[in-house]
């Protein structure tokens, strides 16, 4: 069914690309929500995603989401049915659902001990113990080796500007203190990077999660990180007695479990969780001067932090509402990509395509990772920062774009590729690609090779399209 | 250079989410333990060389996969080309031991006609007092499949070598009985013998071979 559904999808959105749905009436128009007054369609009001409603000229960037949630209705509407049916189970026996739910510690801290959390123990590992839940029923408590990952933010220490990059910036602040923000310049300008001072206001605006209209950013802003908060009194707090404790493992596992439940097709994947990191990172640096890493969020204002987390939980989702069948049962999406890129690898380097069949190497057994984690696992996360700084400018950049960057980071390392002569030494290279020095300048080199690549098929008429 | 070796043994290493795979998995290639590990997402792959008697190796390939449901369309791929495999549970953690009946009808389904050497793992056995799994139930269900029990620690390195090579073992001695051996197209099992090279101290082995071709 699946399958089916996502080739539908790839007709049904073949358009040129950079255009962008307009009509926002019509793609607001989601068979999951208006078709017949079932279980499902109240289920569907009760948790319709916030996007949907108001915004309007401001919501270009959400076409594909619209779609996929077309794509996605059948799935969806057999899933959420399924965890209704859960819901309604795990309502019926409260503890279990509160122990399901309360085993994952918060800072390695058990956040609440039950029946069945048998969690005590103090060391980090202690974190990435929760038992496997059975699909589709609450979302499972997310893993969030935080520290590891916000290591890498270089919000201190930065080299004196260059002219070029005083111009740059300039130009940043001009057109986001104008009236109404030229998106497609934005966009143009930010392809290249972001300055890191405007990253923040850049990004919510990039993601369609700010208005262009000056005048109306302050209102929407105020309203959506209430809406937010809102869920979590909704869904969140009547699950947890210890809330807003905010701590960054609470943080990020409140968005996670927010966005899962909202998302009964996809549920919590584990992957999502690294997606949040890059938000909150770059929304936390508004506010923090020295290393990210070091800084102790409880320093914060409890005002601060929560703004600070409805911006990532919103930026978040509008990332995965235009690559959720990434996430979905037997994620068509993650499936497909790597197939499109056993194809444009085949048809751009020949040689490395037959170097891995000649020793059996399959591509999905390194690069379904550098879907499903948008290639986070594989790049330090200032990297994955600036990488997004152009997905986020880049037409379908996250859903498309993504692919030419990975065939380009493949490409990257041909030469130690052939020079790997068995299966066992190009999966160890693979899975482990040195990336940890780079930085602003791999990824520019990275992302100017997946654009000459995305131009040089997209009109090819036998080459995967979308 | 790579040494030599007699086979080549594929291993899988399954069991639900967060038990502790990855963790035995690199205590055992890379001695070590991490505190903070990434959740693993679709498949990582492994390797070591094993000792099962002096001067008799064996190369290791193991796959670890990722336990959370949502991966399984990718992960059960990787059954059909696995000689053995661990199935792990935390010991701590009771729902992970109810599932290990799941785990080995998921395979069998997956691996027919043939089948997976497994070996039924109760991990962070350093955990003792948090146990919710006794060792004597474990043994029971074990045994009830035709399957070893051994109780592992990758914190504390408890039994995670002998846990590798008594499964490696196992394996050998089917191979070398010729209940289990080499096939076309099976990633299984695989001979580390390159033809025309003659390795004139594997008197022995050499004749394991024969046996098996």
């Amino acid at each position: 069914m699946a399958a089916e559904s996502g080739r539908q999808f790839w007709k049904r959105s073949a358009k040129l690309p950079g255009s962008f749905i307009k009509d926002r009436s019509k793609a607001n128009a989601l068979p999951m929500k208006s078709k017949k007054a079932s279980s499902f369609h109240e289920f569907a009001r009760n948790t319709s995603d916030a996007w949907d409603i108001g915004d309007d000229e401001d919501e270009d960037f959400s076409s594909s989401s619209s779609s996929l949630q077309t794509l996605n209705s059948k799935v969806a509407k057999a899933t959420a049915a399924q965890v209704l049916e859960n819901h309604s189970k795990l309502r019926a026996k409260p503890e279990r659902a509160q122990s399901a739910l309360s085993d994952m510690p918060t800072n390695c801290k058990v956040i609440k001990s039950s029946s069945e959390a048998q969690l005590s123990r103090t060391s980090e590992e202690a974190c990435v113990r929760n038992p496997l839940q059975k699909q589709q029923s609450l979302p499972l408590r997310p893993v969030i080796p935080l520290v590891a990952r916000i290591s890498d933010q270089n919000a201190s220490g930065a080299p004196p500007m260059t002219v070029r990059e005083k111009t740059r910036l300039e130009k940043f602040r001009q057109l986001l203190s104008s009236h109404n923000t030229d998106l497609d310049e934005l966009r143009k300008c930010s392809w290249p990077g972001v300055p890191r001072e405007v990253r923040p206001v850049t990004w919510r605006l990039l993601s369609g999660y700010l208005p262009a209209n000056m005048e109306r950013r302050k209102l929407t802003l105020q309203r959506k990180r209430e809406e937010y908060f809102g869920f979590i009194q909704q869904y969140y707090d009547s699950r947890n007695e210890e809330h807003h404790q905010d701590t960054y493992r609470q943080i990020f596992e409140r968005i996670l479990f927010i966005w899962a439940i909202r998302h009964p097709a996809s549920g919590y994947v584990q992957g999502i969780n690294d997606l949040v990191t890059p938000f909150f990172v770059v929304f936390l640096s508004e506010y923090v001067e020295e290393d990210v890493e070091n800084f102790d969020v409880t320093n914060l204002s409890q005002d601060v932090l929560r703004s600070i987390e409805a911006d990532s939980f919103w930026c978040m989702s509008k990332l995965l509402d235009g690559i959720q069948d990434n996430y979905t049962f037997a994620q068509p999406g993650i499936q497909k990509k790597v197939k499109a890129l056993e194809e444009l690898v085949s048809r751009i380097d020949e040689q490395v395509h037959n170097h891995f069949r000649k020793y059996e190497v399959e591509y999905l057994q390194f690069a379904f990772r550098w879907m499903n984690n948008l290639l986070m696992r594989e790049l330090p996360l200032r990297c994955t920062i600036r990488l997004w700084d152009t997905y986020q400018s880049e037409p379908e950049g996250f859903s498309h774009f993504h692919l030419y960057v990975c065939a380009a980071f493949l490409i990257k390392w041909r030469k130690e590729i052939l020079d790997e002569e068995d299966f066992q030494g190009l999966l160890m290279l693979l899975q482990n690609l040195p990336t940890i020095h780079w930085g602003n300048e791999e990824i520019g080199l990275l992302l100017a090779e997946a654009y000459r690549l995305k131009y040089m098929f997209a009109d090819a008429p036998n080459h995967y399209r979308r | 250079m790579e040494a030599i070796w007699l086979y080549q043994f594929r291993l899988i290493v399954i069991g639900d989410s967060t038990v502790g795979k990855s963790c035995l998995i690199r205590r055992f290639t890379e001695g070590r333990f991490a505190q903070i590990s990434d959740p693993t997402v679709g498949v990582d792959f492994f390797s070591r060389l094993v000792e099962i008697e002096p001067g008799k190796r064996i190369k290791l390939q193991i796959w670890d996969t990722a336990g959370q449901e949502r991966f399984r369309s990718i992960t059960r791929a990787y059954y059909r080309n696995s000689v053995g495999g661990l199935l792990l549970f935390d010991i701590t953690n009771r729902r992970s031991f109810q599932n290990v009946h799941e785990w080995l009808e998921e395979t069998k389904v997956h691996v027919q006609p043939y089948q997976i050497v497994f070996v039924l793992v109760g991990h962070k056995c350093d955990l003792d007092t948090q146990r919710q799994v006794t060792r004597h139930e474990a043994e029971k269900l074990a045994a009830a499949y035709g399957m070893k029990y051994i109780e592992t620690s990758a914190r504390d390195a408890i039994n995670v070598e002998k846990a590798f090579t008594d499964l490696t073992r196992d394996i050998y001695e089917l191979v070398k009985r010729g209940e289990i051996s080499i096939q076309e197209g099976w990633e299984g099992v695989k001979s580390g013998f390159v033809p025309n090279v003659v390795h004139s101290s594997e008197e022995v082995v050499k004749s394991d071979r024969r046996c098996l071709c």
